[in-house]
């Protein structure tokens, strides 16, 4: 086992590179999406009603949206309401400079509906169809955060996924071309083996396990490392974007590798499976 | 035991090497297949261990027709029979008993069984007191020795043998000729593909003659015949 050390380690080592962009990959992509978790249930949309539309009409397009399933729960700010809440945000401490209003509401327009969303990519469908009723002045929506952290996701997504293909590939190569040479280093023995009598299974066995073995050590290497980096990565992406703060909600470390370690198990031992097995057949012919 | 029907070997390049060959060797005979290099003696090696598959014709072994046997099936057919080759083909790097183990760990043979075949099988071939040397440390006869000693400690009832004294000096040849004698009389069918004229004279056992890849010539008690 492991005679061509080189070729073991030039295998080891792709089958890690390429798992180390998985791994990074699936941690950053598993962080977005519970982000967009997190932020989706701030983000909603505002719908504002027309003057005439009485409160009656507004809470029975309440309970309508409500029953949609993307829609994750639908507030009522009363004119009231809103009017209080912009006063607590905009004059709390001056409360002095709002003598002048009294008892007047210059927000009296402004009853309205808070959406929160379930499933953020159903959004502009709903913000259409809220539009389109007749009592519906105008709905304010926060579309563009959604659709950059969306677009970003499936950025990830795919790049991750064109790198890995390259990746894996490569791996299969070099596993094949070790596993090659471990064939021709040992092919006195395998050809006396046959002489003897030695079953198919018995010879090729020690090959798969080799390109076995490499898959699962290239495997978790980067699981490692992973585990060893993220706490700090994510320490720092926290510096760097103060302002993000209170957006940037990761995931604990556990939680990550709980999935992606039998992942990239699986993909190590996938390729190093596929890589030796496809040089056996070629090579060990029976 | 071996029986061969018409059997022609077509390789790739075109070159028939056999041609519509047909012979039967009975169990526990002693049979040498002789003929000039490029006769088809080393092919006709080669098909009865299934290295490579006859273009036409059967070949059965034990009423096996090994011509249709899978290649998962190819091991059962080689336990059934021990090979020599003129290269003795012996791991370098390890003992001589270890060797001998080797073809019995490959069958998955129990250690006790391992443990008790190969002391004695190396004992029969005249090596006992050299089990633990390195092929490289042996002279030729005593690898062949050793490859003999591979050869049979399965209990195969065929022992194939393709030119195995070509690397070997008269006096040892006659040696290891001997110990192919002594091995046919416990039973084994033994089957030398061999050019060497003295070795067959001097056996006096049957002779099949390849020449152009056909038989030319098959006598009991014979010798190598004319060389031509």
């Amino acid at each position: 086992m492991f005679k061509n050390r080189l070729m073991s380690v030039a295998s080891i080592s792709t089958i890690s590179a390429c798992l180390l962009v998985v791994g990074i990959f699936f941690a950053v992509a598993v962080n977005v999406e519970h982000m967009l978790g997190e932020i989706e249930n701030r983000i909603g949309l505002a719908v504002f009603f027309n003057q005439e539309v009485e409160e009656e009409k507004i809470l029975e397009i309440k309970t309508a949206l409500e029953a949609k399933p993307e829609v994750h729960k639908v507030e009522y700010v009363s004119a009231a309401q809103a009017w209080e809440n912009f006063k607590e945000e905009y004059f709390r401490g001056r409360e002095d400079l709002l003598v002048g209003f009294d008892d007047d509401n210059p927000l009296e327009d402004s009853a309205s509906l808070q959406i929160f969303m379930n499933d953020i990519s159903m959004q502009k469908q709903l913000v259409g169809s809220i539009g389109a009723l007749p009592e519906v002045r105008y709905v304010r929506q926060a579309e563009q955060v959604t659709s950059v952290i969306e677009s970003f996701n499936s950025l990830v997504a795919y790049t991750s996924l064109g790198m890995t293909a390259i990746l894996v590939m490569v791996s299969i190569f070099l596993i094949s071309n070790t596993v090659r040479l471990a064939i021709s280093i040992r092919k006195k023995e395998i050809k006396i083996m046959r002489y003897v009598g030695a079953k198919n299974s018995l010879i090729t066995a020690p090959f798969l396990f080799e390109g076995i073995l490499i898959g699962v050590v290239g495997s978790l290497i980067p699981m490692l490392l992973i585990y060893l980096a993220y706490d700090q990565a994510t320490e720092r992406l926290h510096a760097q974007f103060l302002i993000l703060r209170e957006y940037l909600v990761f995931l604990p470390v556990w939680t990550v590798l709980q999935t992606l370690v039998p992942l990239s198990l699986f993909i190590g031992v996938l390729i190093g499976l596929v890589g030796s097995q496809w040089t056996i057949h070629k090579y060990l012919k029976a | 035991m071996i029986e061969l029907e018409n059997v022609t070997k077509v390789y790739s390049n075109g070159v028939k090497a056999l041609d519509d060959v047909s012979f039967q060797i009975g169990k526990g005979e002693f049979v040498f297949i002789v003929g000039n290099s490029g006769s088809g003696k080393t092919t006709l090696f080669k098909l009865l261990i299934k290295e490579i598959e006859a273009t036409q014709g059967k070949i059965f072994v034990d009423g096996i027709n090994i011509t249709q046997l899978s290649h998962r099936k190819i091991p059962k057919l080689r336990r059934h029979m021990g090979v020599v080759f003129q290269d003795f083909r012996l791991l370098t790097d390890i003992s001589v008993y270890e060797n001998v183990a080797f073809a019995l760990k490959v069958v998955e043979a129990s250690s006790r069984k391992i443990k008790r075949s190969v002391p004695m099988v190396l004992s029969m071939v005249g090596l006992a007191d050299k089990t633990k040397m390195k092929p490289t440390e042996l002279s030729g006869g005593e690898q062949q020795r050793t490859a003999l000693a591979r050869a049979i400690v399965n209990n195969p009832p065929i022992l194939l043998a393709d030119e195995p004294t070509g690397n070997l000096d008269p006096k040892t040849s006659w040696e290891i000729m001997k110990l192919l004698q002594e091995i046919n009389l416990r039973g084994t069918t033994v089957v030398v593909v061999t050019h060497d004229k003295e070795v067959v004279n001097a056996m006096k056992k049957r002779v099949v003659t390849l020449k152009d890849g056909k038989v030319v010539r098959d006598v009991q008690k014979g010798d190598y015949g004319h060389e031509d």
